[in-house]
């Protein structure tokens, strides 16, 4: 169908980009204080806003073993109470600074991150200075948070997309500790609120921070700020993640969690990859930027535009500290679940055969040099490359030279990256669905293991 | 007083369409959006998620740019791109490298002027339409909620009442000709506004706006929607089924005051009150200090009020322990909003609010929820252009929220906070509860108020997610 409306003289082919415009990062000042605190501080005047947000490079990966989510759960008490400030001062004080808070932790680091208006950016500093030092984890609001966090498993714990992505990460990872990515119930009941105090002191320490400031202020003055603030803290050093060997999976194996009455299939394949730190990685960026990295891609426009299985397949690399992954992700209907997986590997052993055209990697690179500069228009966003890349200590010059990298990257540099980093053959292959819509369908692709809800083997 | 001065510049094409840009070369980055004022209300009866499918059918190809090659030509233009249903509007918009912006032009001029799709694509779209509502709804705990499941217990006219992501039933009775006539109908110039953001020259950006838009012809006569509400005169209850979660939910829907009333922003102000994170009053009262609930939120606060141009709902939505009943929960809800009503709010917790409420805006204006840069302020733009005439509001409206006072607060407190004016929304776990819940004593109550409540609920519909569609 074509809708009928007269026709003028305009170009039938679209017009081409114009020449690029320069991207500039901003001037970053970077130093260390002489407590061994890392301060990266960057202005940015295009709002009267800051955004501050101090990393300790701990995270829940380092207590993964005796207590999964204690960095998640020491963070989240982080902000209940400190020896000046009860829970709701704590709140009303944010509120009259206009401002945000988050205190959260992931595999690698824990973060105290809050934005609000630069007028009170003294303040602001203040308040995260509070929070990383006197936290008082006062004993009613730990029980209240216990209580919280159990019911939020519970509730992840009929997620498809939450199910499949701590079954896959256990899959990968073995008995790393990168495999554990929430406790179990008797996990948190067994929190003892010692054990949040003693990581909060370890952990929270100047050597160990990362303290980024973004936003509209003056350099000189935020580092003298910082300096003030942070100076005179002095504490020990924190412990490093211990890693244990990985497994080395020869041949595909699915894995289903049996989730009765779903009416769609959660699909999770993949493997052990890369860091950032590697030298591929960039490669391996643009590799999966073909394969389903973007809406235009190879999965997205097979099995969502072409085929309709699914709303939103993707791709993409993870890169945690220590240790990376591929992985491929799609909901699908229950009755094309076999259709998917055959499509995800045909296209991954099409980018593992064949070189790309010029046009398709000349699009690819385009992508991405564009996307990456999206980062530079908004403080969260420079805030969050920033983190990037001092966080996994990336060359001072990563975001600079980013670009201009993607775009020497040719159609080899593709197909030696989706050789070495997609492994299709020795895939690990995790299903969140209904056992008995879905598991013919999935032996048709290894070995199937089927697991509950909650972790555990059913015959 | 906030003393914005957001550059606005305006012009209106000969076929009708409403060009805005608000130029700001910080960074080589521009944001483009086409704003349609068509949403979920407009969609004919029985094509209950048409606007919303159809919304898809724009990405499918148009008369020079076909299937994929708009997503292609704007990703390998380096910039990213979605659409999104609303209520009362549809918005497309792309964020690109600000030497793309001739190229999305005529990419959005295309679509505007000569949608070109088959069946394959509307099956197609079909089909991807289905997995997008069951992974957002059917296949998620208390997915849908609330935003599907009160306007069919709040609203009594359809266009306000109906299933917005679309019955499956209807999804599949869409034809090609529902295409045509809809895009024919809605999608003209004069039902336009197009929007350019960030790294943009006014000048050259308004000659190219008439080179590739000016020729479009415009629909002599776009409908619009009656979407009142007859006067509610009881509190209306209804109740969902929980498939996937255990704990009990609820939510309490308000009537809110007409866009632009002086009791609409003292509305917003007072959903601070209330909301707002954890200094809100029933976060803190329900969460922290009684802790009768796990989560307690708000779903329309300041400043996501300015996208709504009919009868919407002040929501709060509980997720609370099993142990408590919804009546018990309700209860200590009322008690938070009973102290709104009878006492005047003190200047520290208001000067607070609006503080915060300042701070917000600017972050909105900024990036908004999605962190697309300066999406907050094209959509800003578009909804003050189409819903209020005024694109310029976005420099002064905020001033018009910073100056109600506290007696305006309590005011429409008492006029709105009422249970006459309010639907309540039950999703209770299909699940039997767990052992160590059994011995309290809440669930009998919560097992009346089903069965109860069930008889007001016009139809049990099961869903999740925000507001608004995504593409």
């Amino acid at each position: 169908m074509t809708t009928a409306s007269p026709q003028t003289a305009i170009s039938a082919t679209a017009p081409a980009v114009g020449p690029e415009r320069p991207v500039a990062w901003p001037h970053r000042t970077v130093r260390t204080l002489a407590n061994g605190m890392q301060v990266v501080l960057a202005e940015q005047h295009t709002f009267p806003k800051i955004g501050i947000e101090l990393f300790f490079r701990s995270g829940n990966a380092l207590v993964s073993r005796q207590s999964p989510d204690l960095a998640e759960l020491t963070a989240r008490l982080v902000r209940t109470g400190t020896n000046s400030r009860t829970s709701r001062q704590i709140e009303e004080d944010l509120r009259r600074m206009g401002a945000n808070l988050g205190t959260m932790a992931g595999a690698d680091s824990s973060a105290i991150a809050i934005s609000g208006l630069s007028e009170f950016a003294d303040k602001l500093l203040a308040m995260v200075d509070d929070l990383a030092r006197n936290a008082a984890f006062p004993a009613d609001e730990f029980e209240r948070e216990r209580r919280q966090r159990l019911e939020e498993l519970r509730i992840d714990r009929t997620t498809p997309g939450f199910l499949a992505s701590e079954r896959f990460r256990r899959v990968l990872f073995g008995e790393h500790p990168y495999a554990v990515v929430a406790p179990t119930e008797a996990q948190v009941e067994a929190y003892q609120r010692d054990a949040l105090v003693a990581f909060y002191r370890e952990n929270y320490v100047p050597s160990n921070a990362l303290l980024i400031v973004v936003g509209d202020f003056s350099t000189a003055r935020m580092m003298e700020l910082v300096e003030k603030t942070f100076g005179a803290w002095k504490a020990g050093s924190a412990p490093s993640l211990a890693e244990t060997e990985l497994p080395r999976p020869r041949g595909r194996a699915v894995h289903l969690v049996h989730l009765p009455g779903t009416v769609q299939t959660e699909i999770m394949l993949g493997n052990l990859a890369i860091t950032r730190q590697s030298p591929d990685w960039r490669r391996a960026v643009l590799a999966n930027a073909i394969y389903g990295g973007a809406f235009n891609s190879r999965l997205v426009a097979n099995i969502r535009e072409q085929k309709g299985y699914t709303y939103s397949p993707r791709s993409s690399l993870h890169g945690l500290r220590h240790r990376g992954y591929f992985v491929v992700h799609a909901a699908v209907r229950n009755d094309v679940v076999a259709a998917t997986l055959t499509e995800m590997f045909y296209e991954l052993d099409r980018l593992r055969s064949l070189p790309v055209s010029e046009g398709e990697l000349a699009d690819a690179r385009n992508y991405l040099s564009g996307v990456f500069s999206l980062g530079i228009a908004t403080q969260d966003g420079l805030l969050g490359q920033l983190s990037t890349v001092y966080l996994d200590r990336l060359s001072e010059d990563y975001l600079e030279t980013f670009r201009e990298k993607i775009r020497a990257l040719q159609a080899g540099d593709v197909l030696e990256a989706a050789r070495r980093y997609f492994d299709s053959a020795n895939a690990q292959i995790v299903i969140v669905g209904d056992r008995a819509q879905v598991e013919q369908q999935a032996i048709l692709f290894g070995d199937v293991k089927v697991w509950d809800t909650h972790g555990h083997a059913i015959a | 007083m906030s003393n914005l001065q957001i550059p606005v510049e305006t012009q209106t094409l000969a076929n009708g369409l409403r060009v805005v840009i608000s130029p700001d070369h910080s960074a080589p980055i521009a944001t483009v959006g086409v704003y349609y004022q068509i949403g979920f209300r407009l969609e004919p009866r029985g094509r209950s998620g048409f606007a919303h499918l159809f919304e898809h059918m724009m990405f499918q190809g148009s008369e020079h740019a076909g299937k994929m090659e708009h997503i292609r030509l704007v990703n390998s233009s380096g910039g990213v791109l979605n659409g999104t249903t609303n209520y009362d509007i549809t918005n497309y918009f792309e964020v690109v490298p600000s030497n793309a912006l001739e190229r999305i032009l005529w990419l959005e001029a295309d679509r505007m002027r000569a949608l070109k799709v088959d069946d394959d694509n509307l099956r197609n779209q079909r089909d991807v339409v289905k997995e997008e509502v069951r992974v957002n709804v059917l296949n998620q705990p208390y997915g849908g909620f609330p935003w599907l499941d009160l306007p069919p217990v709040a609203f009594r006219n359809w266009p306000n009442a109906h299933n917005f992501y679309g019955d499956f039933v209807d999804l599949d009775a869409a034809t090609l000709e529902d295409v045509r006539t809809f895009f024919h109908t809605y999608y003209a110039p004069n039902n336009a506004v197009l929007l350019m953001v960030g790294d943009v020259e006014p000048k050259e950006s308004f000659e190219l706006a008439r080179k590739y838009f000016e020729s479009i012809p415009p629909h002599p006569a776009v409908p619009s929607a009656n979407t009142s509400e007859p006067p509610q005169t009881e509190e209306r209850r209804g109740v969902v089924e929980e498939k996937f979660g255990q704990l009990p939910a609820l939510a309490i829907g308000y009537k809110m005051p007409e866009r632009h009333h002086r009791d609409w922003y003292a509305s917003a102000l007072l959903d601070r009150v209330l909301h707002g994170g954890r200094a809100g009053r029933i976060h803190r009262s329900l969460v922290l200090e009684k802790q009768i609930a796990i989560a307690a939120e708000g779903g329309m606060g300041f400043p996501d009020v300015f996208e709504y141009n009919g009868p919407t709902l002040g929501t709060t939505t509980i997720y609370h322990k099993p142990e408590y009943s919804p009546g018990a929960t309700v209860a200590a809800f009322d008690e938070v909003i009973a102290d709104v009503r009878d006492k005047l709010l003190d200047s520290d917790e208001l000067e607070q609010i609006k503080v915060k409420c300042r701070a917000d805006y600017f972050s909105m204006l900024e990036a908004g929820g999605n962190g697309v840069p300066r999406f907050g302020l094209m959509h800003a733009l578009a909804c003050f252009t189409l819903f209020d005439h005024d694109p310029r509001l976005v420099n002064t409206v905020l001033d018009n929220f910073l100056s109600v006072t506290p007696e305006e607060i309590q005011a429409t407190a008492r006029k709105y906070l009422v249970p006459a004016n309010r639907s309540i929304v039950l999703r209770l776990p299909a699940a039997p509860p767990r052992k160590q819940d059994s011995q309290v004593e809440a669930q009998p109550e919560a097992k009346q108020g089903t069965k109860q409540e069930g008889k007001e609920a016009k139809q049990g519909v099961k869903q999740g997610a925000k507001q608004g569609v995504k593409e």
